[in-house]
């Protein structure tokens, strides 16, 4: 199969550039608002069109069939072959200049290339590459796009086994809360380890519960713990793997010197040196945005070093991404692929739900860059895409000025990192 | 009033015990019934009790349908994971002695293996009462049987001084066990010391060989009246005591807040109950199934039930004294270490073999057997012994 592949790619990239046909609409005002409302993007594009929209012209819509493409022979040779697994992994935007509304656009596609057999975290694979072009009424290219997909073998996934999450992503063990446990999380929050005490008995308890087991009573309130114990017992986790941590690491047992036990990991110091007896304090460690953990360190230890940045800086952005954002961006996009907006269809396929099209992702990273650089006038889009952007997710997108003509993107959801971007800015900005 | 020596369990029934049963767990539950009901003598349409794990997933009356029983008169689950096995038979003792039921079956079946393995780490969490005691641990990566009991384990060698290498001697026991045992999946499989002490974490202190297998397969026990039992194709084991029990403040796994680590109170309750209500002591019983999901609990019930005094266990097992030919052989089939994983099912059908004196690794002069159920949750025992 190798061999024929390559033998195909090399005779698809010899026929150069497709007739891919004529872009439904002209570049328009109607469209373009659907854009910006859908995407909450602030522009004002009066004069011209996002750059980011370029793919969006010649989208075929709902009731026209998609034209044949020019990867369509090696990706079924692929998918005979068992690569039936697919995922984008690039997209690369790059704009001669900015359309004006009104002008009327046709597009060509031609074929990149293919790679492999690579060995991937996905599986052993082939990546193909293709090209699109959009021409003005002259003839005149407007902008060209690099795409590239991973076509591979599904590989048969260890029973139990779960992925772990990129570094960066929402922290996965989360704590259930409830009204009789609100109050010590507060007490995270505002940095006290509180445990609770009867407000008629005075008995400290934890864990918490609603009524005293001495004196029945269920008023409550808390003691704020001085913060120092001893180990009274503890592990060293070693296996399985368990989402978010990485072994070994160290679990004790510790008896606060309010005479209360507390469950929590040991920080600070190599596993093989804690001991049962061992005097420890309180610490706070910062798990993501939203989860902090009381933690213990040994007692004369240094302050942990400060939280690696989290994946959101302040000034990141966070888009809710509701079941209307993903369908109304899919659609704004003019991207009817079933995936972007019926559930069902997406479980069917093996996703946990509908997710983030590509083209609004684009139009994301392009926010983003504007953002921070007002009035620039972008180059080119390049993006690789990781972990899906589902429904239910929160897309926190933030951006780094590198130099004059360059910003990168980066796009988290709790899966780990949604996709990553490098935009360039036209010299003359 | 007691129900002690008014019920007997008369028939045992199980499926092979595999990594892949490859067939669904409603199967298995249909199959290891079925087999129990036939061991006793009797035919589907005799059964009007049904008992349960909370945690098993074929429901009463989807093994009523397969097994085409005609009704039901008396169903029942037990929670608290592998705490429940004996608890089931408890159940089935009660409805019999009651009246509410003539012929109960107990069953467990599961792929554990091929399926939903417990000891993978699980980071779902509810705000049930559950859910709240699983969220003060799981966001540590606290997530895993293994590691609850590790914890007590440490503490255990700390206040003993006990080592990994008397948590060895029970693995080497059972597999030794297990290696004369056609049933058991460690069949032909002895350990050695050094390869138990070789054997990679798990979770410090507990090396892999300190875990049990992780089984498919399902087992099922026939209970009913000890007048009706003497009159089946098996000579009756009968439920000299049964007994259900909890600890102090206690909670799944997590008995860690208030008294000592180095101890099972639950079981302790349990025993205290066995031996009262069977009029038995520890001395009245030639061999114990004591469930053995982790090695350190084993030598903590030697304890909690009165076989030897806190911190004694080690010297206890020693030279063999749980072994074969020792003072108190235990699991005789190779327990969940060496046979399989059905969470504790098996231990009760291997209680039921040595008191008929029909087990491969037959006991000599078997009169009474105690059985345990899981431990560092709430838990259950059963005291079986021969009609006189």
């Amino acid at each position: 199969m190798h061999q024929k592949l390559m033998e195909l790619a090399e005779r698809l990239a010899a026929l150069g550039e497709q007739p891919g046909g004529e872009c439904p609409d002209p570049v328009n005002t109607a469209m373009i608002r659907n854009w910006t409302q859908a995407l909450g993007d602030p522009g004002a594009w009066d004069d011209a069109a996002p750059p980011a929209m370029i793919q969006v012209w010649s989208m075929p819509g709902l009731s026209r069939a998609k034209g044949p493409s020019v990867a369509d022979d090696p990706l079924r040779m692929l998918n005979e072959h068992g690569y039936t697994g697919v995922v984008a992994t690039n997209c690369e935007q790059t704009y001669d200049r900015y359309l004006k509304i009104g002008e009327a656009l046709t597009s060509r596609m031609r074929f990149g290339g293919i790679a492999g057999p690579k060995k991937t975290a996905m599986g052993e694979g082939y990546f193909v590459t293709w090209y699109q072009s959009w021409y003005d009424e002259n003839d005149e290219r407007v902008a060209e796009m690099l795409f590239r997909i991973l076509k591979f073998q599904p590989r048969q996934r260890a029973g139990g086994a779960k992925a772990k999450p990129q570094a960066g992503g929402r922290y996965p063990l989360r704590p259930a809360i409830g009204k009789d446990t609100q109050f010590y999380w507060d007490g995270v929050d505002a940095g006290e380890l509180r445990i609770q005490k009867c407000a008629d008995c005075g008995a400290l308890r934890h864990p918490p519960g609603p009524m005293c087991p001495q004196c029945h009573s269920t008023e409550r309130t808390y003691a704020v713990a001085s913060g120092h114990g001893t180990v009274h017992s503890y592990v060293v986790h070693h296996h399985p793997p368990v989402p978010g941590r990485t072994p070994p690491y160290v679990v004790a047992v510790v008896e606060l010197d309010e005479g209360v036990r507390v469950v929590g990991n040991v920080n600070g110091c190599p596993v093989e040196d804690v001991r049962v007896g061992m005097p420890v304090r309180l610490i706070f460690e910062r798990m993501d945005d939203e989860l902090t953990l009381p933690q213990w360190t040994p007692e004369g230890a240094p302050d942990p070093a400060p939280a690696p940045e989290p994946a959101a800086a302040p000034d990141g952005r966070r888009v809710e991404l509701t079941p209307t954002f993903v369908i109304a961006t899919a659609l704004a996009t003019r991207d009817f692929t079933p995936v972007h907006h019926d559930v069902a269809i997406a479980k069917a396929q093996g996703s946990k739900d509908i997710f983030v099209n590509i083209l609004t992702t684009m139009g994301l990273v392009q926010r983003c860059a504007l953002d921070l650089a007002p009035g620039a006038v972008l180059e080119s889009i390049a993006v690789r895409l990781g972990a899906p952007a589902y429904a239910g997710d929160v897309l926190t997108v933030t951006g780094e000025r590198v130099d004059d003509r360059t910003i990168t993107v980066r796009g988290t959801v709790s899966l780990g990192d949604h996709v990553t971007a490098t935009v360039r800015l036209k010299g003359d900005a | 009033m007691t129900i002690s020596g008014k019920t007997a369990i008369a028939g045992i029934g199980a499926t092979e015990f595999s990594k892949e049963s490859g067939r669904s767990e409603l199967r298995l539950a249909a199959e290891a019934c079925l087999a129990a009901i036939k061991d006793a003598g009797l035919s589907p349409s005799d059964v009007d009790g049904l008992v349960t794990f909370t945690a098993d997933s074929n429901s009463e009356i989807a093994v009523q349908r397969e097994l085409g029983i005609p009704g039901l008169r008396f169903f029942s689950r037990v929670d608290y994971g592998g705490g429940a096995a004996c608890g089931t038979v408890a159940h089935a003792a009660m409805a019999v002695a009651s009246g509410q039921a003539d012929v109960v079956v107990c069953y467990r079946a599961f792929n554990e293996r091929s399926g939903h393995r417990f000891g993978q780490a699980s980071p779902s969490s509810r705000a049930d009462s559950t859910g709240l005691e699983f969220s003060w641990h799981l966001p540590y990566g606290f997530a895993t049987p293994a590691a609850w009991v590790a914890m007590q384990a440490r503490r255990y060698m700390h206040e003993y001084g006990a080592t990994s290498e008397d948590f060895g001697r029970v693995a080497v026991a059972m597999r030794k066990h297990a290696a004369t045992n056609p049933a058991a999946w460690f069949h032909g499989r002895p350990i050695t010391l050094e390869e138990h002490q070789a054997s990679r974490w798990i979770v410090d202190p507990l090396h892999l060989l300190d875990c049990c297998q992780e089984s498919d397969g399902g087992v099922a026990v026939v209970v009913t009246s000890l007048e009706r039992a003497r009159d089946l194709a098996q000579p009756p084991a009968v439920i000299e005591a049964a007994a259900q029990g909890t600890g102090p403040d206690q909670m799944m796994m997590f008995g860690y807040y208030t008294g000592d680590l180095a101890a099972l109170p639950a079981m302790g309750a349990v025993g205290d109950q066995l031996w009262r209500r069977s009029g038995l002591t520890p001395a009245d019983v030639q061999t114990a199934i004591l469930y053995d999901h982790f090695t350190p609990f084993v030598l903590v019930q030697l304890e909690e039930l009165g076989f030897c005094g806190r911190g004694e266990a080690r010297d206890y097992i020693r030279d063999g004294g749980i072994e074969l030919g020792g003072r108190l052989p235990v699991n005789p089939n190779g327990g969940q270490l060496g046979e399989a994983y059905i969470h504790g099912m098996n231990g009760i059908a291997e209680g039921v073999r040595q008191v008929r004196g029909t087990s491969v690794n037959q006991v000599p002069d078997v009169r009474n057997v105690l059985v345990t159920a899981g431990t560092g949750v709430p838990t259950s025992g059963l005291v079986l012994g021969a009609a006189g």
